[in-house]
């Protein structure tokens, strides 16, 4: 068969990481051809790169046997090469023809004159390439009047419009629901019978199984291997995604859990846009247990975190913490109760950038004694007071100490300064939700004793993490996410590194 | 010329780059520039700028006229500078306390004209005792501004409405409700404005003998600095104010915190409003005496620019507002000493409210022009 792309010896570095190690790779003519990899693995980087959004550092990338210069999209569109984000990019408020025409719209004279764009043949042509892919779409409707699933569907006509050979998807299914993806899955089948060739990035081996002849994976910016799917099993894909590597430094006192301190009920969480994220979830986390949940990024693990901190509604269920029913108590009673959150996004959520590194310090306790008086007034000196403990404590850097603005402050530190005053609230619960995200080697260690030995202490953790590796090292209790459902929750011992990856892709779903 | 490009971008950058006293910086340099600006006019028009811009502070109090009219001195001049200054101080506080919570109030001109409008109303026109009737005309001023400023910040929290949408909306109703009252019931038929307030209710002093001179005395100019010191006091001070500024800069994390978005929204809002009433009151019954139907006032505006160029902080107001009322008193006696238009004279003071309001631009870009100096 005829090698529509190659990629040769492709590097691509970023500061600090190299997304893409020497990767060799080639895609056939009328293939469906999975990427598959973890988290950061380098999928998006490498299909990126053919989209025209990057350009490579070293090697060079081949389209139909000539060696091409992506510099951007609009190269990639002449090349008839087509990709369907995993965040659409589309006009809400104009129709599904006017988003597909988008700048290439057909023109014509009226009255011979004057410059209009010929919607009414549009309309039809949009039409014709629906009924011909059989992608049902209504050319007339407004974007955002549509559900998710058509706007894909407009998404994918958008790049047929463009006579696009290669179409690139970028994880389509993880914003769709089952019957949507089943029928996704066809249309993509379908496009390849008709002769076009297709790129798909997933996580989801159970769809890889199902569509894809052949299947690339990577683990960690390198090309581990090309299989044919039809001969692998789907457990042997896992492994090799997640890496063979176990090597898990376990120097854990085991000892007996104690009284539950957090109880989640049957907990549903709806999008905006009605989509379930979080469905029907329940489990309890107990003093000195360290609980994990673990999954594939967007499958409802952060959103349960937010739910439990009273940052967004959920839909139906109940939380309990320490026996006190918080399901509607405001986000300070439940800091009261008992919570501490050290959230995902440190920059949007965990800290105030242009406030100083007292002010974040304190940013949870500045209005009860002795940060403030009864008269609401603020008392600098016992903010200073704490602020200086917690800076020794935690070993903050900074150049000004307090008055640092914390804006100015390197990721480490930022971190060290939210977990600091997170657990100077003295907490029984303490959620962590990717703690060591974009942190050095010595930070992620430091934070990984730090969690160990609140541990010690009787605390009860919520780990939310997308590594699998610290899931594994640090969890007493593993709950695996998928689709907002909980897969499965088991003592960490119970669990092999390779199983989790399993109930990660969702492989055990039919099982359970 | 490569040389010569980098030597600017670095006189640029230490006069708003990062250090010491940017923010400070970064003010003074807007006015050094809208100077030059002014200077470049001037000789444009083949006037002498240094002679203009001392008669603008002559024409403000602040440097001694040649000559001075009978019972008229610098002291007189300073003091209806303040009499003018005094609605401005409250107007840019409005408008800077809203900012440091992260608000856009646009809608000061419409409190300032509807507070002005109760106070007139229900106090202007009566026979009270002198000091009651100012005591009331400021509590009214006070507390009609507040009651529009928490609509604004409830319907902000409540229905996610744009502050500034509101405001425009709330602008055109309240000019042109309070026109309708005017003109039907209290129209001055010969000044075609609102008739004039009593003197008892009027918070200035018009030609109050002191000594040989006469005078105005803004009574509530001592009003408007314990209010710079009071803003001050909160936002630096007190749990509203760091409940204030945190949700200002950050609404997400604020929530995170634990601190009630919202009700800080409306808390910050009410305090805006009360300013801007305060404005309202000092300027319709005050430096003025009438209301003119149909015209919301420029200086709820040009606020926005003054509390600008003060880095909306309390104190920084303060300075700004002197500065643009030394401008906009001085022009007038600056355009008949330098036989310049009145409007050209007052495109002296619109450049520098132009320029006020671009001073985080300079900021940033001196940002940007440091950080690419360190990376070469």
């Amino acid at each position: 068969m005829e090698n529509l792309v190659e990629f040769r010896h492709i590097t691509k570095r970023f500061p600090g990481i190299v997304a893409n190690d020497d990767i060799s790779l080639s895609v056939r003519k009328g293939e469906i051809l999975a990427i598959l990899g973890e988290n950061g693995a380098g999928k998006s980087t490498l299909m990126s790169m053919l989209f025209g959004m990057y350009t490579p550092d070293e090697g060079e990338i081949f389209i139909r046997g000539k060696a091409e210069h992506i510099t951007s999209p609009l190269v990639a569109n002449e090349l008839n090469i087509g990709m369907v984000h995993q965040h659409f990019m589309l006009v809400e408020n104009q129709t599904i023809t006017e988003n597909i025409i988008m700048g290439i719209e057909p023109k014509k004279r009226k009255f011979g004159l004057f410059p209009i764009v010929d919607l009414q043949s549009s309309h039809e042509k949009v039409q014709q390439l629906s009924m011909h892919y059989h992608l049902e779409v209504n050319p007339r409707d407004t974007i955002e009047d549509v559900p998710v699933s058509t706007r894909q569907r407009v998404e994918i006509l958008k790049m047929l419009y463009r006579n696009a050979e290669i179409l690139i998807f970028d994880e389509p299914t993880a914003v769709l629901t089952p019957q949507e993806i089943e029928s996704l899955l066809l249309i993509i089948k379908s496009l390849r019978d008709s002769g076009k060739t297709i790129i798909l990035i997933t996580h989801k081996l159970d769809e890889i199984k199902k569509i894809a002849d052949r299947c690339a994976i990577l683990c960690k910016g390198r090309l581990i291997d090309v299989l044919e799917v039809a001969t692998t099993s789907v457990q042997h894909m896992s492994a090799l995604m997640v890496g063979r590597d176990v090597s898990l430094t376990l120097d854990k006192v085991e000892h007996e859990k104690g009284a539950e301190v957090l109880k989640v009920e049957n907990v549903s969480v709806v999008s905006q846009d009605h989509i379930t994220l979080v469905d029907s979830v329940s489990f309890s986390v107990h003093e000195g247990e360290i609980l994990a949940i673990a999954g594939v990024s967007g499958n409802g693990q952060v959103e349960i975190a937010d739910a439990i901190a009273g940052l967004i509604p959920i839909k139906s269920g109940r939380i309990l913490l320490q026996g006190n029913d918080i399901t509607t108590a405001s986000v300070r009673k439940r800091i009261e109760a008992g919570l501490s959150y050290i959230p995902e996004d440190r920059h949007a959520v965990g800290l105030i950038l242009d406030f100083n590194l007292r002010e974040n310090l304190c940013l949870k306790q500045y209005y009860r004694s002795p940060y403030s008086n009864e008269r609401g007034i603020l008392q600098h000196d016992a903010m200073n007071e704490l602020g200086n403990t917690l800076i020794e404590a935690f070993d903050i850097r900074t150049s000004k100490g307090n008055d640092t603005l914390v804006r100015s402050m390197s990721g480490g530190n930022q971190q060290k300064a939210i977990i600091a005053r997170e657990i100077n609230l003295d907490s029984k619960l303490i959620m962590f939700v990717q703690p060591t995200r974009g942190l050095d080697v010595g930070a992620i260690e430091a934070i990984h004793t730090r969690i160990n030995s609140l541990r010690s202490e009787g605390k009860a953790i919520l780990l939310i993490s997308l590594e699998l590796d610290e899931v594994l090292q640090l969890a007493d209790t593993i709950l695996v996410m998928y689709n907002g459902k909980v897969q499965t929750i088991r003592k960490a011992n119970e669990l092999t590194k390779l199983q989790v990856g399993e109930y990660m892709m969702g492989v055990h779903v039919e099982k359970n | 010329m490569l040389k010569r490009t980098s030597l600017i971008k670095r006189l640029f950058i230490l006069c708003c780059g990062k250090g010491r006293h940017q923010l400070l910086r970064t003010s003074l340099f807007c006015i050094a520039l809208s100077l030059l600006a002014g200077i470049i006019l001037l000789l444009l028009l083949g006037k002498n700028p240094w002679e203009a811009y001392r008669s603008i502070l002559q024409g403000a109090g602040i440097l001694a006229k040649p000559r001075y009219a009978g019972r008229k001195s610098q002291l007189t001049d300073f003091m209806s500078l303040l009499n003018y200054t005094t609605p401005m101080v409250f107007a840019a506080l409005s408008v800077a306390v809203a900012l440091k919570c992260g608000i856009f109030n646009i809608c000061v001109s419409g409190i300032m004209v509807f507070s002005g409008f109760m106070a007139t109303v229900l106090v202007g026109y009566s026979n009270l005792d002198p000091f009651v009737a100012k005591i009331l005309v400021v509590l009214i001023g006070a507390l009609s501004g507040a009651l529009l400023g928490m609509l604004i910040g409830y319907l902000k929290h409540r229905f996610n409405m744009n502050e500034v949408v509101v405001a425009i909306m709330l602008n055109y109703i309240i000019s042109y409700v309070v026109s309708f009252f005017i003109q039907t019931r209290f129209i001055d038929p010969i000044t075609r404005q609102s008739v004039a307030v009593t003197q008892n209710a009027r918070l200035t002093l018009f030609d109050y003998p002191v000594g040989s001179l006469k005078m105005e005395i803004a009574l509530v100019f001592p009003l408007a600095i314990l209010a710079v010191f009071a803003i001050k006091f909160v936002l630096d001070r007190t749990r509203f104010g760091f409940e204030l500024k945190a949700v200002g800069s950050n609404s997400k994390a604020s929530n995170y915190a634990g601190i009630q978005v919202g009700r800080a929204v409306v808390f910050t809002m009410i305090i805006s409003g009360a300013l801007a009433g305060l404005a309202g009151v000092s300027y319709y019954l005050g430096s003025n005496a009438s209301i003119q139907p149909r015209v919301l006032p420029s200086l709820g505006f040009d606020a926005i620019a003054v509390a600008l160029l003060g880095n909306t902080s309390a104190i920084g107001s303060f300075f700004a507002s002197l500065l643009v009322m030394i401008f906009d008193c001085g022009t007038t006696y600056m355009s008949s000493r330098m036989q310049v238009l009145r409007e050209i004279a007052a495109l002296i003071t619109s450049i520098l409210l132009l320029f006020s309001a671009i001073g985080i631009f300079f900021r940033n870009l001196a940002d940007r022009f440091q950080q690419e100096a360190e990376e070469v």
